[in-house]
């Protein structure tokens, strides 16, 4: 049992990496805002989300409803599901998070109530389950390269593309592309349970990245200041999300959406069943499903909205109609339970090893 | 009309009685198919839980020493339906360890089968739990494990629901074509009582001719029961018609011969005759008086709507008033004349009126047909009331016609038939039994006991 005591050890650790790709906070930062309209009406809610990112739109909702008191706590996907799974800390009345897996878990786990209003009823299908777990968010993986390493025709704008790439320019890009490390962060074990779904040929990929000695990173903050330093010409499986705004204040950078198939993560939001103000609670997740949340999402984060009258190239509908068939959101389904299985994820991760050492092992 | 709304109506307890056991056969019915719905449905969906089983158990391998397994997701999606169950898996060593799993899911303790399927409580939730019982291919090790799978019952129940609404619509169906059979059958079967009434209400009410009409069997019966009241009314009635000619014909003789006395006495001059003949037909009118008073009397008893309520009287005082009220007639012809009672009064429920006639007569009659004693008796424990004489008496076979109206004991005899028959018919309205026996039956004249023995109840 001790081994895989371990294991799952570290699959919690893992998922810290997820909390916030760009900056990994220690302590949990906490969002006050005041009520300005008596009587107050106190809403708490915990993320695993920036701070920053979370302000504009807890400003929105703020400012339409100014009885409530609300209070953002910042912490990581750990720290939020063992605050979640404790029973004397006080509980959150809304519990937002990107770790996909472990709030199916919650859900599934019947520790969510149910939202029944007309807003969560129209909710597309794909981006719910139930009516106790919601995406709220669409944001694509994405591959971010260099212009001054990459010619724009041999731009790696599909994962084909990226393959062919890595193999034909095997010495010149050595040391030189950077992935996430799916032994040490969440995300990076999320994406590359869902490409290996995708396809066999996934694990081609994962020998030609092993080939170039590709840089395994944490979080996407750390692969994107290495491309804007210069260490890396090529960063694949970044969060679309976080890349994008970065992105467009550097110019040397280009960031592709893979044309062949593109996963795309959701941020899943719950109600606890034991939340102390599940009527405030409810408001805010009707909130941030209705159009006026999502059109908050859209204009004033990076994260992609998934209301589906949105329009705009960050928008669920946006990247639908850009890349058709070739958009993937990861299943909230039951498969997502399969990754939290800890012999699963060591048997993946095995693979994934051998895969990535398999070229490097032969190299003369 | 309005009373024979309120009426209870064959038809519609006809209807009460096939509606009622239809519609708990028809409850019953959909009962029966909501279970078989459920048990469709856990059929499918239990297929669910053994593929899923089945996949999972099927990457179960022996690893460092362990037991590994490599979950494929798709066996966790194939638990989820439409409906988005909740699902849960876990796997088991032999010992029952837990190994990995999304949930701790408890075991089943039949061992008997591979796949065991069970409703169970867990957490709050309703699951439906199927265990595999597996081992591992492998030419040494075939160490043995166990696969629990299990998901919440909303695809189930949706299943169910509607399966059940399919059968329950033809249900319905089927209920309102056999309510409406049903109708129609009761309207039918009661249509040969439609027309036996239609047949009594247009026959001539003053026909006691019997019904001829074709019926079914329960309502032949009917037929013939009424076609034999109908032959009972028609015998009163000839009774009735006998007894009026009879009576008529008594009144007559007397009248016509009153009528011819008269003539006879206007033809002669003297007084004397005409005393002499006023004389015989005052005799005549007082005979004629009492034969009249005597067919009133008869017809009043005779009369079931007229009834006088009975009331307790003591039968002594009774006897005794009789006794008085005929002793100076009796002592005029020299008849001994005496009551016996008990020093107490006996107590019976009776109307007096009618008591104190049925003695008056049973004494006249006893006087005319040449008692020399006659006595009045009062007994008590079974109560009697017994006028007893020593005149000629009744010869058994005469005993139960002179009960008849108009019957004389002895042709030619001064009475006019009717004494016993009244007698008869208060003995008859008090419940009593008139019995007629020899006082002597060896002497001759054997003499007359009448006795009224009134019954039990009636004693007080």
């Amino acid at each position: 049992m001790t081994p895989l005591r371990r294991l799952c050890g570290l699959a919690v650790l893992a998922w810290t990496g997820l909390t916030a790709s760009l900056a990994c906070h220690a302590d949990p930062q906490v969002l006050h805002y005041p009520a300005t309209q008596a009587p107050a009406q106190p809403l708490e809610i915990h993320g695993a989300l920036d701070s920053d990112l979370m302000a504009p739109l807890l400003a929105d909702f703020q400012a339409r409803h100014p009885e409530i008191e609300l209070v953002y706590r910042n912490l990581t996907t750990l720290a939020l599901y063992r605050r979640f799974m404790s029973a004397d800390a006080t509980s959150a009345d809304v519990v937002m998070s990107s770790a996909m897996p472990w709030q199916y878990q919650l859900a599934n786990r019947g520790y969510a109530q149910s939202l029944d209003t007309a807003e969560a009823r129209a909710w597309p299908q794909a981006s719910r389950w139930r009516r106790e777990l919601f995406g709220i968010t669409f944001e694509p993986v994405v591959i971010v390269y260099r212009r001054d390493a990459i010619a724009s025709d041999a731009s790696p704008d599909s994962h084909e593309a990226l393959l062919r790439l890595l193999t034909e320019q095997r010495q010149r890009l050595t040391g030189r592309v950077v992935t996430y490390d799916p032994w040490r962060s969440g995300a990076g074990y999320t994406y590359a349970t869902a490409d290996s779904h995708m396809s066999p040929r996934y694990w081609e990929l994962v020998a030609a990245l092993g080939g170039v000695k590709a840089a395994l990173a944490d979080t996407t903050g750390d692969m994107l200041d290495g491309l804007i330093a210069g260490r890396y010409d090529i960063g694949y499986n970044l969060l679309g999300s976080y890349a994008r705004d970065v992105v467009a204040d550097h110019p040397q950078l280009e960031m592709v959406i893979p044309d062949d198939y593109a996963l795309v993560m959701q941020r899943l939001a719950l109600i606890p069943k034991r939340a102390p103000h599940p009527e405030t609670a409810r408001r805010f997740l009707d909130y941030l499903l209705s159009r006026q949340g999502q059109q908050a999402i859209r204009d004033k984060t990076p994260l992609g909205a998934v209301h589906p009258d949105l329009e705009g190239p960050e928008t669920a509908h946006g990247l639908r109609r850009a890349l058709g068939d070739a958009i993937h959101p990861i299943a909230i389904d039951p498969g997502l339970l399969a990754t939290l299985d800890a012999l699963k994820r060591h048997s993946l991760l095995e693979r994934w090893q051998r895969e990535y050492t398999r070229l490097s092992d032969n190299a003369p | 009309m309005n009373e024979s709304a309120t009426l209870p109506s064959l038809y519609r307890r006809l209807l009460v009685w096939l509606l009622v056991p239809m519609l708990l056969l028809g409850s019953l019915v959909l009962a029966q198919a909501y279970m078989a719905s459920r048990d469709t449905a856990d059929r499918a969906f239990d297929r669910l839980l053994e593929a899923a089983s089945l996949a999972i158990a099927e990457q179960v391998k022996r690893q460092q020493g362990q037991l590994w397994m490599d979950l494929p997701p798709a066996a966790l999606k194939m638990l989820a339906s439409q409906a988005e169950e909740r699902v849960f898996y876990a796997l088991y060593d032999a010992n029952g360890n837990f190994i990995s799993g999304n949930a701790e899911l408890p075991a089943l303790d039949d061992t008997a089968a591979d796949m065991r399927f069970a409703d169970i409580e867990w957490h709050d939730m309703a699951l439906r739990l199927g265990i595999r019982r597996s081992q591992l291919e492998g030419w040494r090790n075939r160490q043995p494990f166990e696969v629990r799978v299990a998901h919440t019952r909303e695809g189930r129940e949706a299943l169910t629901q509607s399966l059940f609404q399919g059968s329950m619509l033809r249900l319905v169906a089927m209920a309102l074509l056999a309510i409406g059979v049903v109708l129609l059958g009761i309207r039918m079967a009661l249509m040969p009582l439609t027309r036996l009434r239609r047949a009594i209400r247009a026959r001539d009410p003053r026909t006691l001719a019997p019904l001829d009409l074709a019926l079914p069997r329960e309502l032949a019966e009917l037929r013939e029961t009424l076609n034999d009241l109908l032959a009972r009314m028609r015998r009163v009635r000839a009774n009735q018609e006998r007894f009026i000619g009879d009576a008529s014909h008594q009144l007559r003789t007397p009248l016509a011969g009153l009528s011819a006395r008269a003539e006879l006495a206007l033809r002669q001059d003297d007084p004397r005759a005409w005393h002499a003949a006023l004389d015989v037909m005052r005799g005549s009118a007082d005979k004629t008086a009492r034969l009249a008073s005597q067919l009133l009397s008869l017809t009043r008893l005779n009369n079931p709507e007229a009834t006088p309520e009975a009331v307790a009287i003591d039968l002594c005082h009774t006897a005794r008033q009789a006794v008085r009220d005929a002793w100076t007639q009796c002592h005029r012809d020299g008849i001994d004349l005496g009551v016996e009672v008990p020093a107490h009064p006996v107590m019976q429920q009776a109307v007096e009126w009618q008591l104190a006639e049925a003695l008056a007569n049973l004494l006249d009659n006893a006087r005319r047909y040449g008692a020399r004693r006659i006595t009045v008796r009062v007994t008590e424990g079974p109560t009697r009331l017994e006028v007893e004489d020593d005149g000629p008496g009744i010869p058994e076979s005469q005993r139960l016609l002179v009960l008849r109206p108009f019957h004389r004991g002895i042709e030619g005899g001064q009475g006019s038939g009717l004494g016993l028959a009244i007698v008869d018919g208060i003995a008859r309205t008090h419940g009593a039994r008139l019995s007629l026996a020899p006082t002597h039956p060896h002497a001759e004249p054997p003499g007359l006991c009448v006795r009224l023995q009134f019954s039990e109840e009636g004693t007080s």
